[in-house]
């Protein structure tokens, strides 16, 4: 099975599964001409987003690639529901999205974590809130733990653990409540360059088991590149995509294969050339 | 509309109409026994005020807070400027201060006044411990914080203890002692209404309780109001003051004003 | 307990005796020495002696009993409308625009001055004591709970909303959990507030409770049964801080220690 390679296909995935390229109620989440205004009373308005267009596919991994503050976690929020929309319209399989929904379970980048809570009644959460009940939410949410390998943790508090290992747990969290989409925010733009490593391959490797949907925030160009199928590329504020990077690289993806092919090579420096030039204009 | 609701002093003033209308509801729909309605009460004011005993009791009042509040002024700051630059001076004060503090001064009136007889001295001294605390505490806390580097600056100048007391960490200070005199103040008026409660011989508590013993209730409300109205003239007087001395470090301070 | 935190709990406890023995030592000297008349100021001894000896009188313990009723239901209320005021107000902007322009002319006045209105309309009896440990315990209380719900991370909430969780429901389990801490410490506040408001109440005027005892005793001159309540009011308030310090230190499990 080739992967025909056009301008909206994906790669065949690892057991076989072609996605064919098909009408646009097949979109999982279209970003339509979406614009944001925020208005402060200090200093007036100000345009943070300007007509956004992207489309993700059931099944796809982006990424959303672009410099501090140019609005890319303020699309994500407008996906997740947490924040308006100013202008244009963002539907989540044919249908607006109107607030926050199991649906569309976000991951921050500051973990945002019960305090309160234990490790295993902050998994629980979701199952719990879901009508599950406790026993079984229990069940799921030491299944997490385990693929997460926290399982030794279960009774600590958020507090008591390192970085690296409350971004496992948010992670767990979100994924106890069965989400068709992942909205990652910097999942690991908080953690040392050592844990990040590991965590994005802990990450795909989860992600390869039943492949979701998964729009993913970052400014680093090699972050996006190692994870995604796809790069959109934004500009500083006001934010819009100024291009869109179709990544054709075989999965399961390896680090240390990788970083010796030449395509991923290529990527990483026609992006990077691209941020440069971003850099440079007034 | 929306656009009047935001100006600033707007709010409030509608929240005062808005409980003024609860109020009158209270007492002329619900009838709640004892409970004055606003008018007649506002109405009793001028009444009051024109009444040359009942001004007198409100002087007597006012003088005993004013005298109280400079005494403790003239005796907490230095201490507590001294507590600040000294950790003599603070390890022995601390501890005293810090078993005074919990106790509600007003509380200590029966035994004062065992002491001190019924006349003004006690009252006067209780406003005074009532007000020392918190001017105590912020001069404290402000000395503290000096910069040493600024002390050091002046002492290389030539400039000797007394005077960087006095023209170094008494001007820094300044803004925190403040912090403490506003509380001080509201502390003074809370001490001088709560002790005239509990001795009843003069001033303002007198009143109080001359109209409850003669089931005059439109007075008991009047005096109400104008306690009410005394409190907001002492804040916005101090407040001139305040930014008149101090208007160089004016920051956010929002000052949860205690109770009690 | 192993060594070091027998050595932490001993040096806080010294550190708490001392300024009890500030007010202790020169006390004793005082009267001891004779440099003021026992009438005036009876000898601690004496003052103890007379604590531990009411304390076995069923009337005294009334009167101890009384007072606890009333600070604890004056207290309890302020704590239900203070926390539930406070997170309604974030929660919903009416809600929001009501109580702040409230809370800021209301906040500043005197409540003691409120007192006489209250005993006419409430009488003599706990209504009105327990109706002014509520006016002034509520301030503090509300003013913490709505500091610390307003500037909860709202990505607590969008965690939780993501996950099923209602907006309303998010207002009374997330965000009010997240608050705790502001609202633990504007609740001990109120505690202290409670504490002496009800025992000046009493003072003012009340046929019963611990500052009625001090009254009385004043008009009949007995001074040693003046010091008692005050004593006892002071125990009373300090059992009780610490009590909320233990309640605290396990309701805020899983929160930072940050002061």
């Amino acid at each position: 099975m080739d992967a025909v390679i056009e301008k909206t296909a994906i790669p065949a995935s690892a057991n076989g599964k072609t996605q064919l390229m098909q009408e646009s109620s097949d979109e999982m989440i279209e970003i339509s001409a979406v614009s944001k205004t925020y208005n402060t009373s200090q200093r007036g308005s100000h345009l943070a987003l300007d007509d956004v267009n992207l489309t993700i596919k059931e099944g796809q991994f982006v990424s959303i690639l672009g410099p501090s503050g140019c609005g890319k976690s303020t699309l994500l929020y407008m996906v997740g529901g947490f924040v308006d929309v100013s202008a244009g319209s963002i539907k989540v399989k044919g249908a607006p999205v109107t607030g926050p929904g199991p649906d569309r379970g976000p991951v921050f980048q500051e973990f945002a974590l019960f305090p309160w809570k234990t490790v295993l009644e902050n998994v629980m959460y979701g199952p719990l809130e879901q009508g599950m009940p406790k026993k079984d939410a229990i069940a799921r949410a030491r299944e997490l733990l385990t693929l997460v390998h926290l399982s030794k943790f279960e009774n600590f508090y958020p507090k008591e653990l390192s970085g690296g290992m409350k971004q496992r747990v948010a992670l767990a969290r979100t994924l106890a409540y069965k989400p068709s989409i992942l909205l990652m925010d910097e999942p690991f733009g908080a953690l040392d360059a050592y844990t990040r490593t590991r965590l994005q391959n802990e990450l795909l490797d989860i992600w390869e088991r039943d492949r979701k949907t998964v729009m993913f925030i970052t400014h680093s160009v090699e972050e996006a590149v190692f994870l995604s199928d796809r790069v959109y590329v934004m500009t500083p504020s006001p934010g819009h995509i100024r291009k869109v990077y179709d990544i054709d690289l075989p999965r399961p993806r390896i680090r240390s294969d990788l970083l010796l092919d030449r395509r991923y090579q290529d990527y990483v420096v026609s992006i990077e050339r691209l941020m440069d030039e971003q850099d440079k204009e007034p | 509309m929306a656009r009047l609701l935001s100006l600033p002093g707007i709010p409030p003033l509608l929240a005062c109409l808005g409980l003024l209308v609860v109020w009158d509801i209270l007492a002329r729909v619900f009838m709640i026994s004892g409970l004055a309605p606003p008018l007649e009460a506002l109405g009793q004011i001028p009444g009051i005020l024109s009444d040359p005993e009942a001004l007198i009791n409100i002087a007597d009042s006012l003088k005993r807070m004013a005298i109280g509040f400079v005494l403790a002024l003239a005796v907490a700051m230095p201490i507590g400027l001294w507590m600040g630059r000294s950790r003599l001076a603070a390890a022995f004060f601390n501890p005293l201060f810090m078993v005074i503090y919990p106790v509600p001064k007003a509380a200590l009136m029966p035994i004062i006044m065992l002491w001190l007889g019924v006349g003004d001295a006690s009252k006067v001294l209780v406003i005074f411990l009532g007000v020392s605390l918190p001017v105590v505490y912020h001069s404290f806390q402000g000395a503290r914080a000096v910069e040493e580097k600024m002390l050091w600056s002046a002492a290389a100048m030539g400039v000797g203890p007394v005077g960087r007391m006095l023209r170094i960490v008494l001007p820094t200070t300044m803004p925190e002692i403040m912090v403490g005199c506003r509380t001080g103040l509201v502390l003074a008026l809370i001490t001088m209404v709560t002790s005239e409660m509990i001795a009843r011989q003069t001033g303002i508590g007198n009143i109080f309780f001359t109209a409850l013993d003669m089931a005059q209730y439109n007075d008991v409300y009047a005096m109400i109001i104008i306690i009410g109205i005394l409190g907001f003239v002492c804040d916005w007087a101090f407040e001139a003051v305040r930014r008149w001395l101090v208007s160089w470090a004016d920051s956010a301070h929002e000052i949860a004003v205690g109770s009690a | 307990m192993n060594a070091i935190a027998w050595r932490r709990t001993i040096t806080e406890l010294a550190a708490g005796a001392v300024p009890v023995l500030c007010i202790l030592v020169p006390w004793y000297i005082l009267s001891a020495g004779h440099f003021v008349a026992p009438s005036l100021l009876p000898s601690p001894v004496a003052v103890f002696v007379r604590f531990f000896q009411l304390l076995g009188d069923p009337q005294f313990l009334q009167n101890v009993g009384v007072t606890l009723f009333r600070l604890f239901t004056g207290f309890g209320i302020a704590v239900v409308l203070g926390v539930g005021i406070g997170i309604l107000a974030v929660g919903s902007r009416t809600m929001g625009s009501i109580v702040k322009p409230l809370v800021r002319v209301l906040a500043p006045l005197p409540k003691i001055a409120l007192y006489p209105a209250l005993v006419l309309t409430l009488g003599f009896d706990h209504s009105s004591k327990v109706a002014l440990v509520v006016a002034d315990a509520l301030f503090p209380i509300l003013l913490a709970t709505y500091q610390g719900a307003a500037s909860v991370d709202p990505k607590l909430v969008w965690s939780a909303r993501a996950a099923g969780t209602s907006q309303t429901k998010c207002l009374f389990t997330v965000v009010l959990m997240a608050a705790l801490p502001s609202i633990l410490t504007g609740a001990r506040i109120g505690l202290v507030i409670s504490c002496i408001v009800v025992f000046l109440a009493e003072m003012i005027t009340s046929t019963d409770g611990l500052g009625q005892l001090l009254v009385k005793a004043g008009r009949t001159f007995q001074t040693v049964d003046m010091f008692v309540p005050i004593i006892t009011i002071s125990l009373l308030g300090l059992g009780l801080n610490g009590l909320f310090n233990l309640l605290s230190a396990r309701l805020l499990i899983g929160f930072s220690t940050r002061a």
